[in-house]
């Protein structure tokens, strides 16, 4: 007899409050300051009540001088209002790397490539002394029941060297990245003695600014300046695009973020649980049958594609950063306003969606008659519009279940994600060897994951578009390298908290212990041995990329980018 | 698939490390303990976490906490000992080799086996055994031959000169090898290879090989041809291939052809004649240097008959005639056969001469008186002829009395007497009768019964000039011009007459129609090409008619 | 990347071409350079050599040295195109003779195992795949010992709950081998599942004789069966893949051995004579 399927409820909004020891007193202190005291609780609805909001969706921060708050680079999903106390942004030149915890892109030379043959420690995870030391101009402090915060030692240094703005009381910062998931813009660290921040998640920012106008038009503004114009100019369509045209768009794009939970933790139990079930769970941007409203643009996160097909849907693709959706349609109706057509597919937010939409209006009147013929997609057949007659297969460049596989356990996210074909691989662990070799004699990824027919997806890093494990280093030893965009980690700076480990849904990051070099355990003053977290760094210093897909004898693994659904299908149709 | 059994779940919070060479004993067990072995495959346990010594405000001692992370199971329920020891020991193991370690040691164990197995081979006492190819021919097999070579032990050092040198004389001797191990080139050079010093050896024994012909332009090694090691028994016969190496080549026999032109034609008339009368025949204008592939296909047809040359002997004689005529009955009812005349030799390669005596007198007798036809004229000499002419009637009283056994004197001269008279009736004069024993034959003089005797039995003698060349000489006895019977024509090849016992005479010599002395009849090639070929399935190999090695000028004048 | 079809089509023509070209130069050239049996032990030492470096380019996989599936691709064909040349060396004739005969058996036996390694590397995994649990070599050990203390657990339960010893002993007579260790690794090899069968009719046969509760433990017991059989399964094919090595590459350095020393004694007997 099968086991009963194990039913989830749905996630909800509040399950998991982002900092659980928020009292009622703080948040009615909240309420008695700006910009919260101008907000007018009435406009909320019940469910989401401003008091809720702030008790579930917001933390105090405390820092002291120095202490870093941002890093430029990290990647984030809080705002910050500052409460009491200054806060400096470095605006130019940016700080060096080695005080935001990075470490020096450094690739090794050819014969200290070579050298590795006979040079690399014999003891497993074991650190020089050398390799653990870390900028003397920042320390670490943590205080009773906080997180580690990392301070920059001589603060008037700093000042003297970089050009800073000051943030007072009642400032944002923070909120683009927050809602965007762009990575942060600027550094910044707090100036005064003591400084406290209110830390908002981009949740609870969505709503506040979904029911409070004057937060609204401000992060608008602030959206619209900063990065909707950069935005704009990266799309091909608009190229053709005067600047006061391109000002007309800017003026009547609307912007949104969906989703209700975050990647990691909910999503996992998620997965778990029936497969499929999920899919009528997660929200819908755009439906398959609608009026075409709008161009829709994926700013950041991912959106699933889908048709109906028979009594379910079938999912054709996922959208990623950069592509759009809708655009089809919307120029089939411009060419034919007589035989308009509606959505052929239906939008669906996978995780966390942000999303840019041009109006149809503008679209017609501003934007299209000025791109190229050449450039625009062809018109629809009438068999396409009717869901009866249509193929099987049509449009999907992999399998159905391969499509689901991907989208299910969120693999889309990975731009070299290790893929290895189970038909081929002889379990011969060369590429496990070789990925040791490269990591003085430490392999840094486990040959196992889960499996879909013949494919495996391996618990190595897949160096995500959108890394949920770099939200919420303390150190900023997690980090994206400045030139190829590999996710590494600064073996240096880390210590071990294990936030990037919980967060990463793929099982990427592991802790080690750390040895010295003749194997004893590395301790703490407690008597606690030194974790590291470890994960894949795509080989970022040693010459050739990849050792792992190059050591296959079979041509069974390979690090692929799972954005463009064409490299993998030709992979596959290997 | 469905059907497909899931993955057992396992600790994926550790990596697998399968570049380690050593791996924790107890892992087997499923509890690898988190120090694992060192890299000399020593186990490092001690215990389970290193205690943390705690000061409390207003302690001097303090206590010991233990420090076991949440991994491992967290803080164990006992605590360390009060002087800071750990009071979980972890047992020892005994750390196991990777499946990568055991292969390097496998193979580490493999090579040494195999470079005992060479030491052992190539230094012990088998090391002859050990090395050889293959096994030696009879005749260099024996003790007798290491002996006779000067060489101890197995005579490898009779060709080998290096066979008994440690390794460094090896490859002293490998370097010194020519050509040498490393000159590509010379190793691709084609053609028959020279001299080197294994062929150097042979010579030690085998003396005079290298005389194939005056006009080869390049020497030939030994080895070239005779492959040694091939297994015991006689060593095996040269293939084509080595033959044709040279016999193929154009530019090796155009080099020969121009060196022969500039040596006097006498250079090569060395064959021994071995007791035969040898069918001379001149050197040809391309002086044997065609260029051709096989026996069967070009090998240019023996040059009596390529150029049409001619018996040129003397004697008349009519093959045709003798095998054909119903009137030539050695036995009643029976015609003549070829080896009535031509019997074997000894080895039975080739045919006893044909002699006068043997095989001509039992029907040519010369008789010529009719009345006493076993009167006979001796043959051989044209002075006995004559002198026998003029001395019939002694011939008579001769003959008289040994054969008819006369012995009365009287008897005796009446006899005589009567012969005479019955001679004188049939030719006028002795000087007549002398005349026509010399020069008729036949077909020129009167067709006269000279001894008048019948159809069968010994034939008619005419006269010498029926078979003979007979000119008149000014003083004394005309001249008989002595014939010159070959009985070797085919010079160059060696032909077996016994190995060829089934196969009839006239199938290949096809005397029964040749008429004229000057018939040739040595058979063309293309009739040994009928079965020595590879349609007709009998070997067709060079060496079976030829040989390289023909004697040294010197040596064959010498034996004849 | 080329298609793996594609990848083998131009491996074969390749091996044909060079292959029969090989056959027909030797056919042509053998009468007019008597030498010839040099040049192709050279050449066959030279391609020996260069398919040996596979082991050494695997040594070093953080240097950018072609990836290893082309060297693997170039590896196989040049190994079989060995054979050509390797019949052309010897001139079809098998050797007499002690040392030669060790050096051409150990000249066929890595070309064998070579060969025997690419048929299980292209057969094997796909039954890896389609048989399902995947799990790491290492890992079988102390999941076959998971396996076993689950297993054991169970049929102690059963004794406690039910006080009825039938599954108990059922489990120490019939089972408690099956979960020691290893089994049925050349049956695995072969793809007989009778073992399997053999255990779970067994287990159905004894279940009439069972309450709910047995049954129940039973069926768990059975599950874990089936999985201990696919960690066999696992364990025989994965074995397999691993060890098939063992032959090929010792036997290989013997070889190398022994062509050095055949190549030393040829010159030095030979002094360069045909």
């Amino acid at each position: 007899m099968p086991a009963p399927l194990p039913t989830y409820d749905r996630p909800q909004r509040w399950d998991a409050a982002f900092d659980p020891q928020v009292t009622d007193a703080e948040v009615s202190r909240l309420l008695s300051v700006p910009p919260f005291s101008g907000m007018r609780p009435e406009n909320f609805p019940t469910r989401l009540s401003l008091r809720d909001i702030l008790k579930h969706d917001t933390r105090i921060q405390r820092y002291r001088r120095g202490e870093i708050v941002v890093r430029a680079g990290d990647h984030g999903t809080s705002a910050f209002l500052v409460m009491s106390g200054q806060v400096r942004a470095v605006l130019g030149p940016e700080l060096p790397p080695s005080l935001l915890g990075r470490r020096e892109p450094t690739r090794k030379g050819i014969f200290r490539v070579i050298a590795q043959l006979w040079a690399n420690p014999k003891e497993p995870e074991s650190f020089k002394t050398s390799q653990l030391k870390q900028d003397a101009r920042i320390g670490a402090r943590q205080n009773q029941g906080e997180e580690v915060k990392i301070f920059l030692q001589d603060v008037p240094r700093i000042l003297d060297e970089h050009k800073t703005a000051l943030l007072e009381p009642g400032e944002f910062f923070g909120e683009t990245a927050a809602l965007s998931r762009m990575p942060r813009t600027t550094s910044l660290f707090a100036e005064s003695e003591e400084a406290e921040l209110l830390e908002i998640r981009w949740q609870g920012l969505r709503d506040l600014m979904k029911y409070d106008e004057a937060l609204r038009k401000h992060i608008d503004e602030i959206y619209r300046e900063r990065a909707l114009s950069s935005a704009l100019h990266e799309i091909p369509m608009f190229r053709h695009l005067s600047d006061e045209a391109l000002q007309q768009v800017m003026a009547r794009t609307e912007f949104g973020t969906y989703g209700d939970y975050d990647w990691s933790g909910d999503y996992k139990r998620l997965v778990q649980s029936a497969a499929g079930g999920q899919r009528r769970m997660e929200p819908v941007i755009a439906a398959e049958g609608d009026y075409p409203n709008g161009v829709i643009l994926i700013k950041a996160g991912f959106a699933r594609v889908s048709q109906k097909f028979g009594n379910g849907d079938r999912t054709l693709n996922y959208l990623g950063a950069g592509q759009v959706y809708g655009f089809q349609e919307i120029v089939h109706n411009w060419r034919r306003p007589n035989a308009v057509v509606p959505l052929q597919y239906t939008l669906r937010v996978i995780g966390y969606t942000h999303v840019i939409v041009i109006p149809t209006a503008v679209m017609e009147t501003v934007v299209l008659p000025r791109v190229p013929k050449k450039d625009l997609p062809r018109l629809l057949s009438p068999a396409e519009d009717q869901e009866t007659t249509r193929p099987i297969d049509a449009g999907a460049k992999i399998g159905a279940d391969m499509l689901e596989f991907l989208t299910e356990n969120r693999f889309f996210n990975g731009t070299a994600t290790m893929v290895i074909n189970l038909d081929r691989c002889t379990r011969c662990d060369d590429c496990v060897r070789a990925c040791a070799a490269a990591h003085d004699d430490n392999p840094r990824f486990l040959r196992h994951g889960p499996i879909s027919d013949r494919l495996m997806v391996a618990n190595a890093c897949m160096h995500c578009v959108d890394p949920v494990c770099m939200i919420g280093c303390p150190t900023g030893a997690i980090h994206r390298d400045a030139f190829g965009g590999q996710v590494v980690i600064n073996p240096a700076t880390c210590i071990g908290c294990k936030a990037c480990f919980n967060n990463c849904p793929y099982d990427a990051i592991r802790m080690v212990e750390i040895r010295d070099q003749t194997g004893a355990f590395l301790v703490d003053k407690e008597m606690k041995p030194i974790l590291k977290a470890t994960k894949c760094d795509l080989c970022v210093e040693q010459l050739g990329g990849p050792a792992c897909q190059r050591a296959c004898p079979h041509g069974a693994l390979v690090r692929i980018n799972l954005n463009d659904l064409d490299a993998f299908a030709n992979w596959l149709k290997r | 698939m469905k059907e497909q059994l899931p993955s057992p779940e396992f600790n994926s919070g550790q990596y697998e490390r399968p570049n380690q060479n050593w791996i924790c004993g107890k892992a087997a067990e499923g509890k690898p303990c988190r120090i694992g072995s060192d890299a000399k495959g020593r186990c490092r346990a001690t215990c389970e976490c290193q205690p943390a010594l705690e000061l409390k405000e207003g302690e001097n001692k303090g206590r010991y906490r233990c420090t076991r992370t949440a991994d491992y199971g967290g803080s164990c329920g006992i605590g360390p000992r009060p002087d800071g020891t750990c009071s979980r020991p972890i047992p020892k193991c005994v750390p196991v080799r990777g499946l990568h370690a055991k292969r390097k040691l496998f193979t580490i164990s493999v090579v040494a086996f195999t470079a005992g197995l060479l030491l052992v081979g190539l230094g012990g006492p088998f090391r002859s055994r050990f090395i050889t190819p293959g096994k030696l021919s009879a005749q260099h097999a024996t003790e007798t031959f290491a002996r006779l070579a000067g060489t101890t032990g197995d005579g490898c050092a009779a060709c080998h000169r290096y066979a008994h040198s440690g390794p460094g004389g090896l490859l002293t001797a490998a370097l010194a090898a020519v050509p040498g191990p490393f000159q590509f080139r010379a190793l691709a050079t084609a053609g028959p290879p020279a001299m080197t010093s294994l062929d150097q050896n042979c010579q030690h024994c085998h003396v005079g090989h290298s005389f194939h012909q005056p006009n080869v332009v390049r020497e030939h090694s030994c080895s070239a041809c005779h492959e040694e090691h091939r297994g015991p028994g006689p060593m095996a016969a040269p293939t084509d291939a080595n033959c044709l190496s040279c016999h193929a080549n154009a530019s090796a026999l155009q080099a020969s052809y121009e060196k022969g032109k500039t040596l006097p034609p006498e250079e090569f008339d060395y064959r021994p004649a071995q007791g035969r009368v040898l069918f001379k025949t001149p050197r040809p204008a391309h002086g044997y240097t065609k260029v051709f592939r096989s026996f069967a296909t070009d090998h240019p047809e023996f040059q009596v008959l390529a150029d049409r040359l001619k018996d040129p002997d003397t004697l008349k004689f009519n093959h045709a005639l003798h095998l054909t005529s119903p009137n030539i009955q050695p036995l009643p009812g029976r015609k003549l056969e070829c080896r009535n005349c031509h019997k074997s030799d000894a080895a039975g390669v080739l045919h006893l001469k044909i002699t006068y005596e043997e095989h001509c007198k039992s029907c040519h007798s010369l008789q010529f008186d009719a009345h006493n036809p076993d009167l006979r004229i001796p043959h051989g000499n044209a002075d006995h002829v004559r002198d026998f002419l003029r001395s019939l009637p002694e011939q008579y009283a001769d003959y008289g009395a040994r054969v008819k056994g006369l012995t009365g004197r009287r008897e005796l001269d009446d006899f005589v007497q009567q012969q005479m008279r019955q001679l004188g009736e049939q030719i006028a004069s002795g000087e007549e009768l002398e005349r026509r024993v010399f020069f008729s034959d036949a077909r020129t003089g009167p067709v006269g019964k000279v001894a008048g005797l019948g159809a069968l039995g010994p034939s008619l003698f005419p006269g010498c000039a029926y078979c003979h060349q007979v000119a008149a000489a000014e003083q004394g006895a005309p001249a008989v011009v002595r014939p010159v019977i070959a009985d070797r024509w085919l010079v160059r090849g060696g032909f077996d007459h016994s190995k060829h016992f089934k196969v009839d005479c006239v199938r290949c010599h096809d005397a029964v129609h040749s008429r004229e002395t000057s018939d040739v009849l040595l058979p063309a090639k293309a009739t040994c090409v009928e079965c020595h070929s590879p349609q007709g399935g009998v070997a067709s190999n060079c060496s079976e008619c030829h040989s390289y090695h023909t004697p040294r000028k010197e040596t064959a004048v010498a034996a004849q | 990347m080329i298609s793996f079809v594609k990848q083998r089509g131009i491996g074969l023509s390749f091996l044909i071409l060079v292959s029969a070209l090989l056959v027909w130069l030797h056919r042509r050239y053998s009468g007019a350079m008597p030498r010839l049996s040099y040049l192709t032990g050279w050449a066959l030492f030279g391609l020996i050599l260069l398919l040996s470096l596979y082991n050494a380019r695997k040594k070093l996989p953080f240097v950018p040295l072609l990836s290893s599936e082309l060297w693997l691709q170039s590896h196989i064909y040049a190994g079989l195109l060995t054979a050509a040349l390797f019949a052309v060396h010897i001139s079809y004739k098998l050797p007499t003779g002690w040392f030669e005969g060790i050096l051409a058996w150990l000249y066929v036996m890595v070309m064998l195992s070579g060969f025997f390694g690419l048929v299980v590397s292209r057969a094997i995994p796909k039954r890896l795949t389609t048989r399902g649990g995947e799990v790491l070599f290492e890992r079988i050990p102390s999941i076959r010992r998971q396996l076993q203390e689950r297993a054991e657990a169970l049929a102690l339960t059963s004794l406690s709950q039910v006080k009825s010893s039938t599954v108990a002993d059922f489990y120490a007579r019939e089972l408690k081998d099956f979960f020691e260790g290893s089994r049925n690794v050349g049956l695995h090899l072969l793809e007989v599942r009778s073992p399997l069968n053999r255990l779970l009719n067994k287990i159905t046969d004894l279940n009439r004789y069972l309450n709910e509760q047995e049954r129940a433990t039973l069926d768990q017991i059975a599950g874990l069966v089936r999985q201990k059989d696919g960690l066999d399964y696992h364990y025989a094919l994965q074995l397999l893949l691993k060890v098939w090595l063992f032959m090929h590459i010792p036997l290989t350095y013997s070889l190398l051995l022994f062509t050095l020393a055949h190549i030393v004694l040829v010159f030095a007997f030979s002094g360069g004579a045909r």
